[in-house]
């Protein structure tokens, strides 16, 4: 299971620099495949509504031959209705392996992992009654297949596959049932995605406008130039030597066809628990860097910050057991992700995950880095960099002579360390986090914004020189964008003073308590 | 965005739709060879195997007034050796019954075999696999019904008409189709089930002769 998450990672992460190469970070689509997804279920309810009207259950492939032929509308939104199920496949698949790849697929993921699986699933049954819907020699084949392994099972009593065999026409009723499925299941998808996306907080569900808008019309203006081909009208008594085949959505009908029914279910079925058993297969044990956040009641304030922040909603405000009168916050384990968001919205640090809350940062300050920095014949510029970026990267603004202080997440620095490396005179400090879409914490380069420059809660403080202070962003494939967002920081401090060692350096860490209100009085 | 990233952009995106597009409507092989197909399909209510006695007006009596049938019949759902020739050539046997976990449900046919086009004779043929006199057309015929009074007039003659019917519409003990046919490269030549003639006929396109 590791080699494989390595195999999708390296696979994956390869496309993406690729993809981000050509493109940039912000609108590379790989990183908001989900939300690429979701964007295009909003275009084939759109086409699809307009398909519907012409559809006719009584002559399908007639009425989708007339569509096809109306070189106004009906051409281009069917091929646009065909190439957004496509993409939406694709996109689905792509989100998928990276959730498994960067470990995103068990624990308080589960949920997210198993209706992923269903979305999918109903996805794809929807794409192959809406080819079954055309009648055309391709949804004739996927209908007859589908029959086969249906009647497999015991559950129809007439075998479905007669319907198909020629001694009459298909009855209406089959493409009524057959449209109502494709109509209905959507609404299915519609629970399945709100399950989907239950357990975050401010769910992202579309992707920035300029990308959604750019690839609505780029699959439009494919779909003008290249209109989807229909095969011809499905006759049971032919055998056609091909047929026009959607890739993407039938790889697999080749491989069924040459399957006895009985295999093919196995194989599916086999294909199913796998996919079922990811998050009991990739789970870890919750220590380490696994380990759920913490709570210090005696230092938490109650100032109700780190709930709003969670991106998860882990955490909550509970009334206190002892008679200070505020609330406190209390961690639900089976919620909490492990992504230390909570340990840098905290200002009097009395949250986060073991080992990675604010104090155990400005532990790892005053022990070892500072320390390190001090034995150096000048203080450099200082590159916070996330544990997810590429290495090349950080090694690249190593040479370039920053120092790197790596933290697991941007979102879990707290800004108290950043306070304390320009106050013991580094001349700045860059804070390098992954592309804010493709943050495996979700919100980190978010919230890290908000706390330093736009005073979120565990803010910057006041006194520290925020022309000092800047955050960048380490996306794979565009390592001269890091570089060049580097080097205009160091010139951009070479016009400031020369930075001041404060001595003696002490942190006061300040949250305004949230008065405890009694409901009963 | 630099005008060689635009570029580049571009010339990537043009690329992943052309990709796109193709994958869309791949040409999958599907029934590479010429050949044509013989294709049986139907479905028919398999005899009903049964023996029946007529109950005496004691057994009568004992029963349930709504239980109350003169004429009382056990068994099963006969079952067919199915044969397709070709040019004298066997190329399918095999034992049909009935649908469902009991095989009391219709029997349902669907089977295709490939054939060469061009002219062949065909021979199919659905041969009753038990051997028994006692199945119900028999039985209906023999039965004369007695003349029932009261609350049950003329139960005993609805009861042998209904097995009659049923009789009627099952599929007969021997069933034979044996034609010669001029199959064109690639299409299906079905044979089905009459059922009121109670006989397999040729559903083609493909002229007979």
């Amino acid at each position: 299971m590791h080699f494989l998450k390595r195999s999708f990672r390296r696979l994956l992460g390869g496309a993406e620099a690729g993809l981000t190469r050509m493109y940039g970070w912000q609108w590379n689509p790989m990183h908001q495949a989900g939300t690429v997804s979701a964007l295009m279920l909003l275009v084939l309810v759109a086409t699809g509504l307009y398909l519907v009207m012409f559809y006719r259950v009584g002559d399908p492939a007639a009425s989708v031959a007339r569509m096809a032929a109306d070189p106004w509308l009906g051409s281009w939104i069917r091929s646009l209705h065909r190439y957004a199920t496509d993409v939406f496949v694709l996109a689905a698949v792509v989100h998928a392996l990276k959730m498994f790849s960067q470990d995103r697929s068990w624990g308080p993921r589960t949920l997210a992992w198993i209706s992923g699986l269903v979305l999918f699933g109903i996805g794809m049954l929807l794409a192959v009654t809406g080819f079954v819907m055309a009648w055309d020699s391709f949804g004739e084949r996927l209908a007859r297949e589908g029959g086969r392994l249906l009647d497999f099972l015991p559950i129809f009593s007439e075998p479905v596959s007669r319907i198909f065999a020629g001694d009459g026409p298909v009855p209406s009723a089959f493409f009524f049932v057959n449209l109502f499925i494709h109509i209905a299941l959507p609404l299915g998808l519609g629970i399945a995605l709100w399950l989907h996306i239950s357990r975050v907080a401010r769910p992202t569900v579309l992707p920035p406008k300029r990308l959604a808008w750019g690839m609505i019309g780029a699959l439009t203006l494919a779909s003008i130039v290249r209109a989807a081909p229909l095969g011809s009208a499905a006759d049971p008594l032919r055998l056609v030597s091909t047929t026009p085949t959607d890739f993407i959505v039938a790889w697999w009908l080749p491989i069924s066809e040459k399957l006895s029914p009985g295999m093919a279910w196995s194989l599916a079925l086999v294909a199913l628990v796998v996919a079922l058993l990811v998050p009991r297969l990739t789970r870890r044990p919750r220590t380490a860097s696994w380990a759920p956040s913490v709570v210090d009641p005696r230092l938490c304030t109650g100032c109700n910050q780190c709930p709003q922040d969670c991106p998860w909603e882990a955490i909550t405000m509970v009334p206190r057991t002892d008679d200070r009168p505020t609330l406190v916050a209390l961690v639900d384990p089976a919620l909490c992700v492990s992504c230390g968001i909570c340990a840098g919205s905290c200002a009097p640090m009395g949250v986060g995950p073991a080992e990675r809350t604010g104090r155990d940062q400005l532990l790892v300050f005053r022990t070892e880095t500072l320390p390190a920095l001090l034995d150096a014949p000048a203080m450099p510029v200082v590159a916070i960099t996330c544990s997810q970026v590429p290495s090349a990267h950080r090694d690249a603004v190593r040479v370039l002579g920053a120092h790197i202080h790596p933290v697991t997440c941007v979102g879990n620095l707290h800004s108290s360390v950043v306070e304390l490396f320009i106050r013991n005179g580094a001349p700045g400090v860059m804070i390098f986090g992954c592309p804010p879409r493709d943050c495996v914490g979700r919100e980190g380069p978010k919230w890290l914004q908000e706390r330093l420059f736009n005073d979120r809660e565990a803010e910057l403080q006041l006194r520290v020189d925020r022309r000092r202070v800047r955050v960048g962003t380490m996306a794979p494939g565009d390592l001269a964008g890091a570089i060049a967002a580097y080097n205009t920081f160091v010139r951009d401090l070479n016009e400031l003073d020369t930075p001041v060692r404060e001595s003696q350096v002490d942190i006061d860490f300040e949250c305004e308590p949230v008065p405890f209100e009694d409901s009963s009085e | 965005m630099t005008p060689v990233r635009m570029l580049s952009a571009v010339v990537t995106t043009t690329a992943g739709l052309a990709l796109l597009v193709w994958m869309s409507a791949v040409t999958f092989p599907h029934h590479e060879s010429n050949d044509a197909a013989l294709r049986l399909s139907f479905s028919a209510r398999p005899e009903r195997i049964e023996v029946c006695r007529t109950l005496s007006d004691e057994e009568l009596e004992e029963l349930a007034e709504h239980m109350r049938q003169r004429v009382s019949c056990e068994g099963v759902l006969a079952t067919y050796t199915l044969r397709i020739e070709i040019d004298g050539k066997t190329i399918g046997e095999s034992v049909v019954r009935g649908a469902g976990l009991r095989h009391d449900r219709p029997l349902y046919l669907l089977q295709d075999y490939s054939v060469p086009p061009g002219k062949h004779r065909f021979r199919v043929s659905l041969t009753r696999r038990e051997k028994t006199d006692n199945d119900a057309a028999a039985y209906a015929k023999a039965v004369v019904p007695e003349v029932d009074t009261g609350l049950y007039a003329g139960r005993a003659q609805r009861e042998a008409n209904e097995r009659a019917r049923r009789a009627g519409v099952a599929i007969p003990a021997s069933l034979v189709l044996d034609t010669t046919l001029v199959l064109p490269p690639q299409r299906v030549a079905l044979i089905r089930f009459n059922a009121a003639r109670r006989a397999l006929e040729l559903y083609a396109e493909a002229p007979s002769k």
